[in-house]
């Protein structure tokens, strides 16, 4: 077990006893004196169930960023000069983690409790699409800004919520992504993609996936050799695969989360079936523990991102935020969900930074304010900029290749660091 | 859709459903001899499963070599957790029925949480060892060794427990299942007899377990689909029966591939429901339930 | 046989209890200034009615059901869409979320009902799996993705309101005290007479013609409509729905559990369930979820084990003025 879980044990155990005890209403005026030692930001992530994993590389990406902010590692990016944020005399963030057990309801009632009986300045979360649902909800009713992290349900930012953020791109601009580079890499091969066979688990991010990419296939003149929907979690994809190989697709397009993608790709090896390309959803496929889980059978695997760890000319302070995520997580490297939480909790810090207050007004106007270029953060976006919606108007997609153990971006061109591998 | 497929998708359907009808086993034996359903077997395979993993980290053993010391601990485990709980449950005067289910779904509550503990969250997953990625191919039919073996394994396995019916213990075993009290005349301790039970039981998940690992990512909640199709499986071939679970096993296997071929992946177990409450109409104890 | 005027003055005081109990719980709110602690109420009070919807069936009636997520399921989505696509609000959507989960209770009592035991628990449990994997699939209630019931306007006709926990702290009393008083009356009433019969001797209440199935389906049918009512309130309290958590096997047994732990086939087991169950579950996953290490797991899955073991007869047996006497009444035919 690392530090980092131990130290929040201990520190988030008792502030709960205390916490619910307290009562608190909840209006409350969130004004409290600017020279406040510490600010406090309520995170919201499925911390046990099926999706753990997720959240407890979410706990560490968050700390590590809070450490960041708060320590002395001079990061050459956007509020990594440390020493706490300066607007708000030096305090330090502190982060409060809530279990959602990825259930909407317990989202809800513990994002509740983190806004008013922690009087958390604001939320980052939350990974699922369900849990972001109730928790921008609550959030808005509470007018307390939720940084969406890493939600990448369009939908979300069409609720016409005033006090949803998210830095991310959604899923319409990650499939816009991947068929852009379908596109472009035909053109200079001269061998266009015919068909893709899309495979998706059928919960939220799977179904909503599969119905972007069928009308991007269509839109592209691309011919939908196989659309398959199975259960999460389901004990064999034996026949998925089979399906999958008689569809004979040029591309296939997965979107599943990371046990699927473990025994879908070692379903394919143990079948013998090598499909011509896999470009994937992200999610399951780029998660580090998928590549330990199938070894080398990941390599040539590509995958939609939203983060290049290898874009380190561009931006440089991926390597150092790498290297204390590694030591501080299992020596993971980190990925399109760990880097985006290190940037919400980014975009908060500097907009409390400039806020010089925590007063959820300022706060939220700062938010609305923020702009921030590429090269300020680890992201290969072009910055920072929120609409109306909340949504980030500059941040644009990549496209990753797995290749010799090592992720490498192919795409898009003025970014890639590498060029694409196979013959498809 | 041609012959080649269907037969692909038939025989990788059995092989399937023969791990889900040893996973059924060992809950069917423990029903026979006690009627007690055990709502925390997914997580004892999920702990068989973990046993696997860390066993083959930290000693560098083979999955296969593993599944005695896995069986054996897995026993000790069962054991474990009649004597610690559900001699308790069985003891305790009012509710019975409730009280059993309740508490050993508490269990699987705790089991889960401390594995989370223990091992962590981050999937795991063995990738390595005799049988790893090896694939036997029969004309135009592919199909996987590790498959191969945990289905010869799962007969073996209900070989042996249908050999151990036959034993003077099995005997015992039936006259207790039989008459629980009765037997405390003729010298038989029927505590005793419950816990080899358990035992048993949790050893055959354990097999299960070793098989399933060489295949299948492992995680704190990897028991739970497992453990669904179990209590399914246990039901279409009757509560109590051995035979009943390796048919019901095999069909539901089958019909979960036949479904996902034919019809939709994401429906398959719709398939496997539908027979079931087919079968339930017509044999309310199932294929062949007695009890 | 009990005396039956014995029994008629210990209903009475049943009844003044439930009485004074409720006024104690309609002046509690006023007395919270804490957002989260009304939110702990209003959970709370929800699963004491859903459990005791339970109760009428599986505790009366002996029918231990692990499928009632599916008329939780049913009560949500039915009135979730009729307000969501039909403006039609809840407050009329419920009726019918209600009449179909008691509908749906009857069509999976009717071949369910044959089968006895463990037989009866898995065939209600996989009927729930069946439900969940179809609305799963199924387009026009929004598939996996669920449906979310905006805020748009305060309204106690709509049951929307922008702070939802102080209201619905009464709306959820109001289901818990409906789904009390229906207890009550069914344990009265003749139907209550036979489940007991059924539930301690089947094969004597059936030589005595007691006709067995119609009384069942009458629990089924009841039970479902008590739990619909409360998955329809649920979804309109939090805003959202959707197969998992409005179908789950989870759920299903969540509802089921504090009558366990309180006391099957008891009036006040469901309450006093939900009472100790609801908030430790909640607490223990705010002040030890947040480490992730599944301690909190643990910790609930241990205090389940306990309390079955130790509490059998549930926790309202700590009340019972004469243990052995109770115990005596129903076993008393």
């Amino acid at each position: 077990m690392s530090g980092i879980k131990r130290r929040q044990i201990l520190a988030s155990a008792p502030l709960g006893l205390a916490g619910a005890a307290l009562a608190g209403t909840a209006l409350a005026p969130r004004n409290a004196a600017a020279a406040e030692k510490e600010v406090l930001i309520g995170c919201v992530y499925p911390l046990s169930g099926p999706a753990a994993q997720v959240g407890h590389d979410a706990q560490a990406a968050l700390q590590v960023m809070a450490d960041i902010v708060n320590g002395n590692h001079a990061i050459p990016m956007l509020m990594g000069k440390g020493g706490g944020i300066a607007g708000l005399g030096g305090a330090k963030i502190k982060l409060i983690f809530a279990d959602s057990q990825n259930n909407p309801q317990i989202a809800q009632s513990e994002t509740q409790r983190l806004i008013t009986q922690q009087k958390v300045v604001a939320i980052v979360g939350s990974y699922t699409s369900a849990t972001a649902v109730t928790i921008s909800q609550v959030c808005n009713r509470y007018q307390v800004p939720y940084i969406s992290a890493e939600n990448s349900a369009p939908s979300l930012s069409e609720q016409g919520l005033t006090w949803f953020f998210r830095p991310s791109p959604t899923d319409n601009d990650f499939s816009q992504a991947m068929f852009d580079f379908l596109e472009a890499h035909a053109k200079e091969t001269g061998k266009p993609i015919k068909s893709v066979a899309i495979i998706h688990e059928n919960s939220v991010f799977g179904s909503d996936s599969a119905r972007i990419q069928t009308g991007l296939a269509k839109k592209a003149g691309i011919k939908v050799a196989a659309d398959i929907s199975y259960q999460a979690s389901t004990p064999s994809l034996q026949v998925e695969v089979e399906r999958l190989r008689a569809a004979n697709a040029d591309v296939v397009l997965p979107s599943s989360y990371t046990s699927d993608a473990i025994l879908m790709v070692r379903t394919m090896h143990d079948l013998g079936y090598k499909p011509k390309a896999i470009l994937a959803q992200d999610a399951g496929f780029i998660d580090p523990t998928f590549l330990k889980a199938v070894g080398p059978l990941a390599e040539g695997v590509m995958s939609r991102s939203s983060f290049s760890i290898d874009a380190v000319k561009s931006r440089p302070a991926i390597p150092a935020v790498n290297a204390m995520y590694k030591a501080a997580n299992g020596n993971k490297d980190l990925n399109d969900l760990t880097s985006r939480e290190v940037t919400a909790l980014q975009v908060l810090a500097d907009a409390l930074n400039r806020a010089k207050s925590t007063n959820n007004m300022a706060l939220r106007t700062a938010l609305r304010e923020t702009d921030i270029p590429g090269d300020q953060t680890i992201m290969p976006w072009k910055g920072i900029k929120f609409d109306k919606t909340g949504q980030n108007i500059e941040g644009n997609p990549v496209i990753m290749q797995y290749q010799k153990g090592e992720w490498h971006t192919i795409f898009p061109v003025d970014v890639a660091t590498a060029t694409v591998e196979g013959s498809f | 859709m041609t012959a080649s497929l269907v037969l692909q998708v038939a025989i990788g359907g059995l092989l399937m459903g023969l791990v889900y009808a040893l996973v059924a086993a060992g809950l069917s034996l423990i029903f026979g001899l006690m009627d007690v359903v055990n709502f925390a077997h997914g997580q004892l395979l999920m702990l068989a499963m973990y046993a696997v993993f860390e066993f083959h980290t930290l000693l560098g053993l083979d999955p296969l070599v593993q599944l005695p010391l896995v069986a054996a601990l897995l026993f000790v485990l069962g054991v474990a957790i009649y004597r610690g709980l559900i001699a308790r449950a069985l003891a305790v005067r009012f509710n019975t029925g409730m009280v059993q289910i309740f508490v050993t779904f508490g269990l699987s509550i705790f089991l889960v949480g401390f594995a989370q503990l223990v091992f962590g969250t981050d999937f795991r997953s063995v990738n390595s060892g005799l049988l790893f990625g090896r694939t036997v191919a029969i004309g135009q039919i592919v199909l996987p060794l590790p498959q191969i073996a945990a289905g010869l394994v799962c007969l073996l396995a209900f070989a042996a427990l249908m050999l151990i019916a036959r034993t003077e213990f099995g005997r015992a075993l039936e006259a207790t299942r039989e008459d629980r009290d009765a037997v405390a005349l003729i010298g038989i301790d029927r505590n005793r007899i419950f816990s080899l039970g358990w035992g048993i039981g949790a050893a055959t998940v354990g097999i299960a377990g070793v098989m399933l690992a060489s295949f299948y990512y492992i995680s704190p909640t990897v028991g739970d689909s497992f453990a669904l199709i179990a209590y399914v499986t246990v039901a279409l071939g009757g509560f109590g029966s051995l035979i009943g679970a390796l048919i019901a096993g095999l069909l539901i296997g089958l019909t979960e591939a036949m479904t996902a071929l034919v019809i939709d992946p994401s429906l398959k177990q719709i398939g496997v429901f539908m027979i079931y409450v087919l079968v339930l109409m017509v044999r309310p104890r199932g294929l062949f339930g007695r009890l | 046989m009990v005396p039956v005027n014995t029994v008629l003055r210990r209903r009475r005081q049943e009844l003044i209890l439930g009485g004074a109990l409720l006024v104690v719980l309609a002046v509690l709110p006023l007395a919270i200034s804490s957002d989260y602690l009304r939110g702990l109420i209003v959970l709370t009070l929800l699963y004491a009615g859903l459990s005791q919807g339970w109760n009428i069936l599986g505790g009366y009636c002996g029918q231990i059901s692990l499928g009632h997520g599916l008329y939780f399921g049913i009560g949500a989505y039915v009135s979730t869409v009729l307000y969501v696509d039909y403006a039609i609000p809840p407050t009329l959507g419920l009726f019918a979320g209600a009449a179909l989960a008691g509908l749906a209770a009857l069509l999976v009592g009717w071949p369910c009902f044959r089968l006895s035991g463990h037989y009866y628990a898995i065939a209600t449990l996989v009927m729930g799996l069946i439900a969940l994997l179809l609305v799963n699939n199924w387009d026009f209630v929004n598939a996996a993705r669920g449906i979310t019931i905006p805020f748009r306007h305060q309204s106690w006709v709509a049951l929307e309101f922008r702070f939802p926990n102080f209201p619905f702290q009464y709306v959820m009393l109001a289901y818990a005290a409906l789904a009390w008083i229906i207890a009550w009356i069914v344990e009265g009433s003749r139907w209550g007479f036979v489940w007991r019969a059924v539930k301690d001797d089947a094969v004597a209440a059936r030589s005595l013609g007691v006709r067995i199935f119609p009384s069942k389906m009458a629990a089924a049918a009841i039970s479902g409509a008590v739990v619909g009512v409360g998955g329809a309130l649920y979804a309109q309290y939090v805003g959202f729905i959707d197969p998992d958590s409005g179908l789950g096997l989870s759920l299903s047994v969540l509802i089921a559990l504090p009558a366990v732990v309180g006391g099957v086939g008891t009036l006040w087991g469901p309450l006093l369930g939900a009472a100790v169950l609801i908030p430790v579950q909640q607490l223990s996953g705010a002040w030890l979820g947040g480490a992730g290490n599944g301690v909190d797991l643990m910790f609930y899955g241990a205090l389940i084990v306990a309390l079955a073991l130790l509490r059998p007869q549930g926790l309202v047996s700590l009340f019972a003025r004469r243990p052995a006497k109770a115990a005596e009444e129903a076993h008393a035919g």
